[in-house]
């Protein structure tokens, strides 16, 4: 039976990269499988969408018809993978829902796959919320990210080994791809030096995606 | 040996404070424990437990001798060990005085019959007195006073102390706390006219399948969960006579 993977990038900290790996997730998604959807869930200033107006839309937790319409479309399994931006001031309500209605579970009845992406600080909220979801959502692929440009080096103690790594970009080359216009496929596609530093940390987070993928689908066998 | 009949009524002299909604759960419940239950519904000639409970519901008139004997005159021949009175507003306090002169509430006192009362307590200073007058009929009955938050947020008017300074002359009372439900999860369940345990399978009335929204599927399970991680602490199936080893009843199929 084919399955349906679902990818929740979080972190309870602000400012730790959720929207940039968002985007490389979904646009990397979006070169491998034509039907990738994106959800943008921040509270105060989507940015998703901003970058990605064909792939995202913006979703809301806050009342019980917005969960509905999300929560409904995440437990599909129709072949399309989904990308979750959850902004840091819905963690806590989206996880406690998630939890209560039993999001997980249904999800694995149903052959999603979930992916919890977490982009850690290396303050306590970070230390909270990493246990909460491995006791809460142990059923699903636990995912730490390691972006260099936050932890720079320093992995906290209590992250397990084995971290999704998202290297450090000059800061140059950071201000070019956070230009809203700006597409890591497009980039890809017409960049006639494959050698430049954006192309191979390009490549690089798209490897990496393609691991966690295999990973995921090996995780079921 | 014929395991004891037992009768539950659930019941307030208040409206709206979700007697049927309790009593639904109680149905519920037992299904998933799988005790023999039937259940009668007081709100005649309209009843709303019925129309969520259909095949087991009967619709009665409690204050009339013809229904009282079709209640209680066959309680040792039905086959459901369980029988659920849900008890219309207004009525609690004459159905137990009605109770009392059969003969019912002796027969209770004397071991032949077990009786459970659920009152369920408004958020008015009224259902405080309620208390008191009710407890006079509560000898040898189990008495349960049910704090029914399901549609309220912040719900009792009157302060701790006072309420403590009632429910402490009422010896061996029980406390039960309903928790609140999401209010659109608790209107889909409305619309559906289904038992909550069919809404939380995505079944309708008929066990056809339904296509109820998963989050609220997911809610309405967490509070059944709740609701009987409750009737598990106050051992209900101990009570009616089934002895389930202290198994929590899940709300999931």
């Amino acid at each position: 039976m084919n399955r349906t993977p679902v990818y929740i990038v979080c972190s309870p900290r602000p400012r730790v990269g959720k929207t940039l790996v968002s985007r490389l997730l979904a646009e990397y998604l979006d070169l491998e499988n034509k039907y990738t959807t994106a959800f943008d869930i921040n509270l105060n200033d989507p940015s998703l969408i901003d970058y990605l107006p064909k792939l995202a839309e913006t979703a809301s937790i806050d009342d019980t018809i917005g969960q509905m319409q999300l929560m409904d479309q995440l437990i599909a399994n129709d072949g399309a993978p989904k990308v979750i931006d959850l902004g840091f001031h819905a963690f806590d309500s989206f996880f406690k829902m998630a939890d209560e209605i039993g999001f997980a579970k249904e999800a694995e009845r149903r052959g999603v796959d979930v992916a919890i992406l977490f982009i850690p600080d290396r303050d306590r909220t970070s230390q909270r919320a990493w246990g909460m979801l491995q006791d809460k959502f142990g059923n699903a692929t636990l995912v730490p990210v390691n972006n260099e440009q936050v932890l720079l080096g320093e992995i906290p103690p209590w992250l397990p080994a084995d971290l999704l790594d998202i290297a450090l970009l000059p800061g140059f080359l950071k201000t070019y791809i956070d230009r809203n216009t700006f597409s890591f496929n497009s980039f890809l596609r017409t960049s006639p030096d494959r050698s430049s530093e954006l192309y191979q940390w390009i490549l690089n987070c798209f490897v990496r995606f393609r691991e966690l993928g295999v990973q995921l689908t090996q995780r079921r066998r | 040996m014929a395991t004891k009949p037992a009768v539950i009524v659930v019941g307030a002299d208040k409206g709206g404070v979700g007697k049927t909604t309790v009593s639904r759960t109680v149905l519920d419940y037992f299904s998933a424990n799988n005790v023999p239950t039937r259940a009668f519904d007081t709100e005649a000639p309209r009843g709303t437990l019925k129309r969520f409970h259909p095949t087991i519901t009967e619709i009665v008139d409690v204050t009339s001798t013809p229904d009282q004997m079709k209640i209680f005159d066959t309680l040792n021949t039905a086959k459901a060990s369980v029988t659920v009175i849900d008890v219309r507003a207004g009525l609690l306090s004459p159905t137990l005085a009605a109770l009392r002169d059969i003969g019912f509430l002796d027969a209770a006192r004397s071991g032949q019959i077990t009786f459970a009362v659920f009152h369920i307590l408004g958020p008015s200073i009224a259902s405080l007195d309620e208390i008191a007058e009710t407890a006079n009929f509560m000898s040898g009955a189990k008495y349960f006073l049910v704090k029914n938050f399901i549609n309220n947020t912040s719900f009792f008017e009157w302060d701790q102390a006072t309420y403590n300074s009632y429910f402490h002359k009422i010896k061996d009372a029980t406390e039960l706390t309903i928790p609140k439900l999401n209010e659109m999860a608790y209107e889909q369940v409305e619309v559906a006219s289904v038992p909550f345990l069919k809404f939380v399978a995505n079944k309708g009335q008929r066990d056809e399948s339904a296509n109820y929204s998963f989050v609220l599927r997911g809610y309405v399970r967490h509070w059944l969960g709740n609701v009987w991680g409750e009737f598990d602490r106050i051992k209900l199936t101990d009570i009616v006579g089934k002895d389930k080893g202290g198994v929590p009843t899940k709300t999931t199929e």
